[in-house]
């Protein structure tokens, strides 16, 4: 018998993964803080920059449980080496 | 007709259904085969091109072209003339109001609940009477799961993965009621909501599932009851606001009507009586306060409420408009209560249904 498939094919991937940190020291990292846990993200701020030395750009998300807006994304990604784009609570 | 679904062909009934089970593609159920012939029977029915867009569903994005949510309604049971109200359902939850993205993940329990109103509810058989929420009417269980099956895959959030809900709730398999408008003295949810009276529509809000509220008697005694039902501190209404949905039954419709409440009455009184001392819900804890702050750092959470002051009262919602109020199930003791997901999202959006030509 014959029928028809529910889903689409998945999407081949577009562009092939950078290259992964070697170590936060040094690094560009964009913080996005969503909202959800101020403190706690201002606490990743510190220990990224004072203990592992990385050089951080916190970058706030209008809301925490609605999708970045893209100009935030393209903010976040532009002269960077990594991304921390949410706490999940 | 042009479908551009990939084919599969599978000699034997009882393997066809399990490839179902092994690609992922069902909720944990079995389906209905999705056959040409009766995909091509919805899409027909509504007259409409097989590879017109409803938009993405989130969170992966599959894209809703009206054959795969035909293809997914077969699976869930519908009969062609149940598609239009799937059609419409589509449409009111990819409404940007909605955050279908957050509903789909959030760890809150919240599903999107449709509901039907009009005509159409009545011809195809929809619950609206005793057991509304329950199982036992094709119509509900097989417009209800095909939306869960096409946003399952579709939009890829499963339970696994990015579907982050702690607990979730049984609607996740199927989700629809209709109000009844028949046994109703008050005007039906979507007339209210701006549609034409006699019109058929559909109205999607995110919801937890319905906390029965012991609701019997003069007008005073039930909205005593529903008010403390409403105000509850585990509901993320009271710390966050955003929308709540009250489901009555006709007999206490019957009983507000006669003693002169309109629904818009019933709304008002509600609406300033399920009110929490801020004291109260400060003693919830810290995150409370968290989402509190995020939801006035986003403009959500009105002004005029002294946020440091233990004594404000705090409302379930920001205006007595959020809380919704429809009239469904038997004639007995219990009404409803349903919380919404808060001021993240899950609102409730309204679309009508379009008949075929």
């Amino acid at each position: 018998m014959e029928f028809l498939s529910p889903v689409w094919p998945a999407a081949a991937a577009v562009r092939p993964p950078k290259k992964r940190l070697q170590g936060i020291q040094g690094a560009r990292i964009a913080l996005v803080d969503d909202n959800l846990d101020t403190a706690f993200t201002t606490h990743l701020e510190a220990l990224l920059t004072e203990r592992a030395g990385a050089k951080v750009r916190r970058l706030v998300k209008p809301s925490g449980t609605a999708p970045s807006p893209r100009e935030l994304i393209e903010e976040a990604a532009a002269g960077t080496d990594a991304a921390v784009v949410g706490i999940g609570l | 007709m042009n479908l551009v679904s990939e084919r599969l062909n599978v000699d034997d009934y009882e393997e066809a259904i399990e490839l179902f089970y092994k690609r992922h593609w069902t909720d944990g159920l079995p389906v209905v085969l999705p056959t040409p012939r009766r995909v091509e029977a919805l899409i027909e029915h509504v007259g409409r091109d097989p590879q017109e867009s409803l938009g993405a569903i989130p969170p992966r994005g599959g894209e809703a072209t009206l054959e795969k949510p035909a293809i997914n309604a077969v699976m869930g049971g519908c009969q062609p003339e149940h598609f239009p109200v799937v059609l419409a359902a589509m449409e009111a939850l990819l409404d940007p109001a909605h955050n279908l993205n957050g509903v789909s993940q959030t760890t809150h329990m919240c599903v999107s609940l449709i509901i039907v109103n009009g005509p159409i509810a009545r011809e195809l058989g929809f619950n609206s009477r005793d057991g509304v929420f329950g199982n036992g009417y094709r119509a509900n269980a097989a417009v209800g799961r095909a939306v869960r099956l096409a946003l399952w895959n579709l939009g890829g959030a499963f339970p696994w993965d990015t579907d982050k809900s702690t607990l979730s709730h049984p609607g996740e398999y199927a989700f629809c009621i209709a109000e009844e408008e028949e046994d109703n003295p008050w005007p039906p949810l979507h007339v209210e909501r701006g549609c034409p009276p006699g019109s058929d529509a559909v109205t999607v809000f995110a919801c937890e599932g319905p906390h029965s509220v012991f609701c019997y008697g003069t007008p005073e005694e039930m909205l005593h009851v529903l008010v403390d039902s409403l105000q509850a501190l585990g509901s993320n209404n009271i710390h966050v606001l955003g929308q709540t949905l009250v489901t009555l039954n006709p007999l206490n419709a019957e009983e507000f009507a006669k003693r002169g409440w309109s629904k818009q009455d019933v709304r008002m009184y509600l609406w300033e009586h399920a009110r929490r001392p801020l004291a109260e819900v400060r003693a919830c804890g810290v995150i409370h306060e968290q989402f509190r702050k995020m939801e006035r750092d986003a403009g959500r959470y009105p002004l005029r409420y002294d946020l440091e002051n233990p004594t404000t009262r705090l409302p379930v919602t920001a205006s007595p408009e959020d809380i919704h109020i429809i009239v469904a199930g038997g004639r007995s003791y219990f009404a409803a209560v349903l919380p919404g997901w808060g001021g993240f999202g899950g609102f409730a959006v309204t679309r009508p249904i379009r008949r075929p030509r």
